[in-house]
């Protein structure tokens, strides 16, 4: 299910942006649910590849609260770091499975955190080993140039480097993301337009590759 | 899509595997991997050694013990030892003498000096391991034994280097052997992997004779269930000495 993301960021491990003069991408993100009704454009992260950029040094955070990850999507320039504190009065276990970055932080209680970094571009899913309904997804991008859509759909991009890139917006609970070619020049916006579609949460299974035998009632 | 699909092959080819509990792909080497902080893993090993130094013995060894991860670096482990020995009789030298016997008890640490994520790691992963074993027959005797293993891993390819010193000792004698071992694992498919190792047993005094094998091994993990074994041949003093090792984590 996410090959075609991961392919498209793969395939945007190209050219290196130099300091010099950029552009804006902005533009709007429609959503809607499989039944075709309009849905809020919250959680909905807008990125672009084709060329790559150093890491910032900032340091995201994804929290495990009320058996959440909080916030469940979130992206990150390659080379960044996450922390996962546990901010819940139990033991979590977070693991992730995903090609591009396979971890597991093992179990650990409120009040601890642990960090990880993320080396190789890619979508990677984490989620817990003792709660199934816990899931949450990093974009590991090659550019820092990716941001959050508002609640209206709207987005800016800023710094955008001129040339011909790829914009796509992706949410969790989506099948392949949303794209478009946009030309780039510099001092000036770009406008593009997306339309995505979301899906229902998808199964996952343990850290072992088995489908999960309770649901976590034990150790909460 | 060719670009693509050769981009994807290539990370896949080099990405570690994610750390497992307290797997060795060897049947006679520690190897350096532990379980994650709060793991719990049980394992099993059975080793054979058939006809050391040429007194016909037939040896069979059972450990088996829980480990825990107290941290993501340490673990622990508390090992019970089985023998089940085959011997000719002192008395009638067409006779055999068979025995099974709870031998020893213990307890084991593993620290890895490294990260337990294989990528912060870096391709060389360096471990310690020490434990203190009470043998049960000779209830005097203490048993000691310490490895200093180090792994390098590069794409499909693993190999271990394990150096152990072990010392038998009580209040009226000791005894101390050296175990080095290498060996090297190949990994055949996603859960297979398929190699080779080394191991020896040194005697560092004239208490019992050395001993030494080679063989082709195998290392299979499967979910939360890792198995791995050598057929060792003997190459001084052991005919063949066979090793399996299992854990199941939980």
């Amino acid at each position: 299910m996410r090959a075609p993301a991961i392919a498209a960021l793969v395939a945007g491990l190209g050219a290196s942006a130099a300091a010099q003069p950029s552009g804006r991408v902005v533009g709007t993100v429609t959503v809607t649910e499989p039944d075709g009704q309009p849905a809020r454009a919250t959680d909905v992260i807008v990125y672009m590849v084709g060329f790559t950029e150093p890491p910032s040094d900032k340091v995201t955070t994804i929290a495990q609260k009320g058996r959440k990850f909080v916030p469940d999507l979130v992206a990150i320039t390659v080379n960044e770091r996450i922390a996962f504190p546990n901010n819940d009065p139990f033991l979590h276990n977070v693991f992730s499975q995903s090609v591009p970055r396979k971890f597991d932080l093992g179990s650990f209680p409120r009040g601890e955190t642990k960090e990880k970094d993320f080396p190789v571009a890619g979508v990677v899913d984490v989620y817990c080993n003792i709660h199934p309904e816990m899931a949450a997804t990093i974009l590991v991008l090659p550019n820092r140039r990716h941001t959050l859509a508002g609640a209206d759909g709207k987005f800016t991009l800023e710094g955008v480097p001129p040339g011909d890139w790829t914009v796509f917006a992706y949410t969790r609970r989506t099948t392949r993301p949303a794209s478009a070619k946009v030309t780039v020049k510099a001092g000036a916006d770009a406008t593009v337009d997306l339309a995505i579609v979301r899906g229902a949460e998808p199964a996952h299974l343990n850290k072992y590759g088995e489908k999960y035998h309770d649901t976590g009632q034990i150790y909460r | 899509m060719v670009r693509i699909a050769l981009a994807l092959l290539i990370a896949a080819c080099v990405l570690p595997r994610t750390a497992h509990a307290g797997r060795s792909f060897y049947g006679w080497l520690y190897d350096t991997e532990v379980m994650p902080v709060r793991g719990a893993e049980l394992d099993t090993w059975i080793q054979d050694e058939d006809d050391k130094y040429g007194t016909r013995n037939k040896e069979t060894w059972l450990s088996w013990g829980p480990l825990v991860g107290v941290t993501d670096q340490l673990e622990l482990g508390i090992p019970v030892e089985l023998e089940w020995s085959d011997v000719p009789s002192a008395t009638d030298p067409t006779a055999r003498r068979t025995s099974f016997t709870f031998k020893r008890f213990g307890i084991e640490a593993r620290y890895r000096l490294a990260p337990p994520d294989p990528v912060e790691a870096g391709p060389f992963v360096p471990l310690v391991r020490v434990a203190v074993k009470r043998d049960v027959i000779v209830r005097n005797v203490v048993r000691l034994e310490a490895d200093a293993v180090g792994s390098y891993e590069a794409g499909r390819i693993h190999a271990v280097l394990d150096v152990g010193i072990t010392g038998e000792v009580s209040p009226d004698a000791q005894h101390f052997e050296l175990h080095p071992g290498a060996g090297i694992s190949v990994r055949a498919t996603t859960e297979l992997r398929l190699g080779a190792e080394v191991y020896g047993e040194l005697s560092l005094d004239r208490v019992v004779e050395s001993w030494a094998t080679a063989g082709p091994n195998l290392a299979w993990t499967h979910g939360r269930f890792w198995l791995s074994g050598v057929f060792g041949i003997g190459l001084y003093h052991v005919r063949v000495a066979p090793r399996v090792i299992w854990g199941i984590a939980f």
